[in-house]
């Protein structure tokens, strides 16, 4: 009993020493403490597919592919690459609020117009997009100790295009109990969306003539274009610093904790979203473009743990993150992987996500009050809270293949970040659930 | 007569801990066969996990943790 | 209770040593140890005088998988010069062992030591690990991994012992 006892406490200590220790040196995906045991690594190209079906509740819808490939040339050279395919369709809200009255909004190319009915949450219903993504990776010892890493990502959509480059380094200790990593990340952004990027906090322009409509209208173009700005800043820096440790805590236990640092500069603003100003009524007299910090400095803490029991694996992990726009959040998620047979297992998951509402997030402007530098009505940097409810079932062939089904319950709760309501938003609601349904398949060979 | 052995104990895990940071944790080489195991890997639904990643970096105000998040607006 | 708080305490200052002067320690009496499963010897001394390929292997490490080839084909080789092929499996569940035997048929000798006693002894650094045992009963050579590369010097080592 004594013993258990001390046993105890020594691990909390070691536990402790390690905490101290992760927070100078710390680890990603790319590492894996648990190498000697790749049984698959049998010098051929192993694959991963999926195919992932998401759709909003009259909101948006998309479909997204991944083929992902990977060879080991033998002791430990890995090549893996990814090609990403997904399309977008459907409605997102636009961050205007609803009214008793029906509302018509300019589409953000300006050429067209959409209705919202009343007591609606305005959705811009124009949103369709294809996007391409490619990756390759390449990681490799350089020691019995020392593994290095290096990749190069490019993704192409309609309007934005990204290029990133990466570089990381893994050393493992203590008999591979440890491993720490640290890594480098730079990606380039250039947008072009259309319409252009509107003049920050511009009124978006209505046209009210009845029957001319779109290139015709000559006044209407005019300001319109008046609205959009000519030059200025279309790209998006980031430069991403991971620190990560992982560390084998027992026969069944294994865990890692990371840091991530992101620094983001440039066009950081949804060209697509606007704030509702209202008067005391609670009326919207117009809309203007949202407008954020041209900078952003993200903090994330993660935390993973995995746990073998007799049979079952849980996974346990939680992620604190904040930046200086001041959305703090929680996410923890947690998932358990039953086998069935020997070849089948089911996994039932469960997430939970809070955060807190940015510093310039308002859910309307109110006509007495001069308008503030940065303003956006975005829900998704509002106060807001998920939650996810998912199970996947696996099959393993007999051939080595093996093919999988996932579903997941998607809900958004946005809450009120402390704004008071005024006239007829008192009425109206201004923090609309989103709900989404997830169907995905995987196959592997 | 046991108080100073656990007092006696603490101050040599103690310094043992401070020398050799994490050895005490951790399993010998021939005990990874749970660990080793392919649903034990820390990145085992990778193609999941990346499919999860790239909703919640759309939808919500806050993403990243696993590994670098560039690429990609994912707006809306 | 207390004793073995400190016994442990004693084993882990010792382990510690050990790790550290492993390199040095090239001559020293390979431990002995019991073997079960395997006619030839009742322990490992008995076989003093032939050259010992000692290897530690489990079920679930995959270079472990690619040395049984390369380890029936050494045995076979060299059998008539005298090298005995001896294989410990770490399985702490016998039967996983067995299942791997038979996809994986061994032609050399095998022996288990579910409890990592023998493992412990030789405080193995990674899996699998090997040992070659000379004909005094020295560990001349203590390796850990196993690639195409590493076989090739392992076998150089062998034969520089067989036929000095």
């Amino acid at each position: 009993m004594q013993l258990a006892k001390f046993k105890n406490i020594n691990a909390l200590l070691a536990t402790a020493t390690c905490s101290l220790f992760s927070n100078t040196v710390l680890a990603t995906p790319l590492m894996n403490a648990s190498d000697n045991s790749d049984i698959h690594n049998d010098n051929s190209w192993k694959i991963d597919t999926a195919l992932m079906y998401y759709a909003e509740t009259d909101r948006v819808s998309a479909l997204e592919g991944i083929i992902a490939a990977k060879k080991d040339f033998g002791e430990e050279h890995i090549l893996s690459g990814k090609l990403v395919f997904d399309t977008l369709t459907g409605a997102s809200a636009s961050g205007a609020v609803p009214q008793k009255t029906p509302q018509t909004y300019t589409r953000p190319s300006g050429k067209a117009q959409y209705r919202t009915p009343s007591n609606t949450t305005p959705l811009d219903d124009t949103f369709r997009d294809t996007r391409l993504q490619f990756n390759v990776q390449w990681s490799q010892p350089i020691s019995e100790q020392d593994k290095i890493s290096t990749g190069i990502q490019l993704s192409r959509e309609y309007d934005y295009q990204s290029i990133a480059v990466n570089g990381g380094y893994t050393r493992e200790l203590n008999q591979k109990n440890t491993a720490i990593f640290t890594g480098l990340s730079f990606a380039f952004d250039t947008l072009a969306p259309e319409g252009g990027r509107p003049v920050p906090l511009s009124a978006m322009v209505v046209d009210n003539t009845e029957g001319i409509s779109g290139d015709n209208n000559i006044s209407f173009k005019d300001a319109f274009e008046a609205t959009r700005q000519q030059g200025g800043e279309n790209t998006r820096n980031t430069v991403d610093l991971m620190f990560g440790v992982t560390q084998v805590i027992n026969r069944r236990w294994i865990m890692q904790l990371n840091y991530g640092y992101s620094q983001v500069d440039g066009y950081l603003t949804d060209p697509f979203k606007v704030v509702s100003v209202v008067n005391d009524q609670g009326d919207a007299l117009n809309q203007l473009h949202e407008n954020r910090p041209s900078e952003r400095t993200k903090h994330n803490i993660y935390w993973q743990n995995k746990a073998h029991f007799d049979e079952a694996v849980f996974d346990l992990s939680y992620r604190y993150s904040f930046d200086d726009w001041k959305i703090s959040s929680h996410a923890i998620e947690s998932k358990l992987r039953w086998p069935l047979t020997s070849s089948t297992y089911i996994q039932p998951s469960i997430r939970y996500y809070q955060q807190d509402a940015a510093e310039f997030y308002t859910p309307f402007i109110t006509d007495d009050q001069p308008i503030p530098e940065y303003a956006s009505a975005d829900y998704r940097i509002g106060k807001l809270t998920t939650m996810t409810f998912g199970a996947k079932y696996l099959q393993e062939l007999e051939n080595n293949h093996s093919w999988g089904v996932r579903m997941e319950y998607y809900i958004q709760t946005p809450k009120n970040a402390g704004f008071e309501a005024v006239g007829q938003l008192q009425d109206l609601e201004l923090y609309e659930e989103v709900k989404a349904f997830v169907v995905q398949f995987n196959y592997s060979f | 007569m046991k108080k100073r052995y656990i007092i006696q104990y603490a101050f040599i895990s103690l310094s043992l801990i401070y020398l050799n940071g994490c050895t005490m944790l951790g399993v010998q080489p021939w005990e990874r066969d749970l660990i080793s195991k392919e649903s034990m890997s820390l990145s085992v639904d990778d193609l999941d996990a990346s499919l999860d990643d790239h909703i919640y970096f759309s939808k919500e105000g806050t993403s990243g943790g696993r590994g670098f998040s560039a690429g990609g607006c994912g707006c809306n | 209770m207390l004793k073995t708080i400190q016994k442990n305490i004693y084993f882990y200052l010792t382990a510690c040593l050990l790790i550290g002067y492993a390199n040095l320690a090239n001559a020293v009496l390979a431990p002995d140890f019991a073997l079960n499963n395997t006619p030839i010897a009742k322990q490992l001394s008995d076989l003093k005088g032939r050259v010992v390929y000692l290897d530690f292997w489990a079920s679930w490490c995959g270079p472990c998988r690619k040395s049984f080839p390369w380890m029936n084909n050494l045995q076979t080789k060299y059998k008539k010069d005298g090298l005995v092929v001896l294989a410990i499996n770490l399985d702490k569940e016998v039967h996983l062992a067995q299942a791997f035997l038979r996809d994986n048929p061994a032609l050399f000798e095998i022996s288990y030591d579910p409890e990592g006693n023998v493992a412990l002894a030789y405080q193995l650094k990674g899996m699998p690990s090997s040992y070659i045992i000379n004909q005094t009963g020295e560990i001349a050579y203590s390796h850990a991994g196993f690639t195409p590369k590493k076989a090739q010097q392992y076998e150089q080592e062998i034969t520089t012992l067989l036929f000095q």
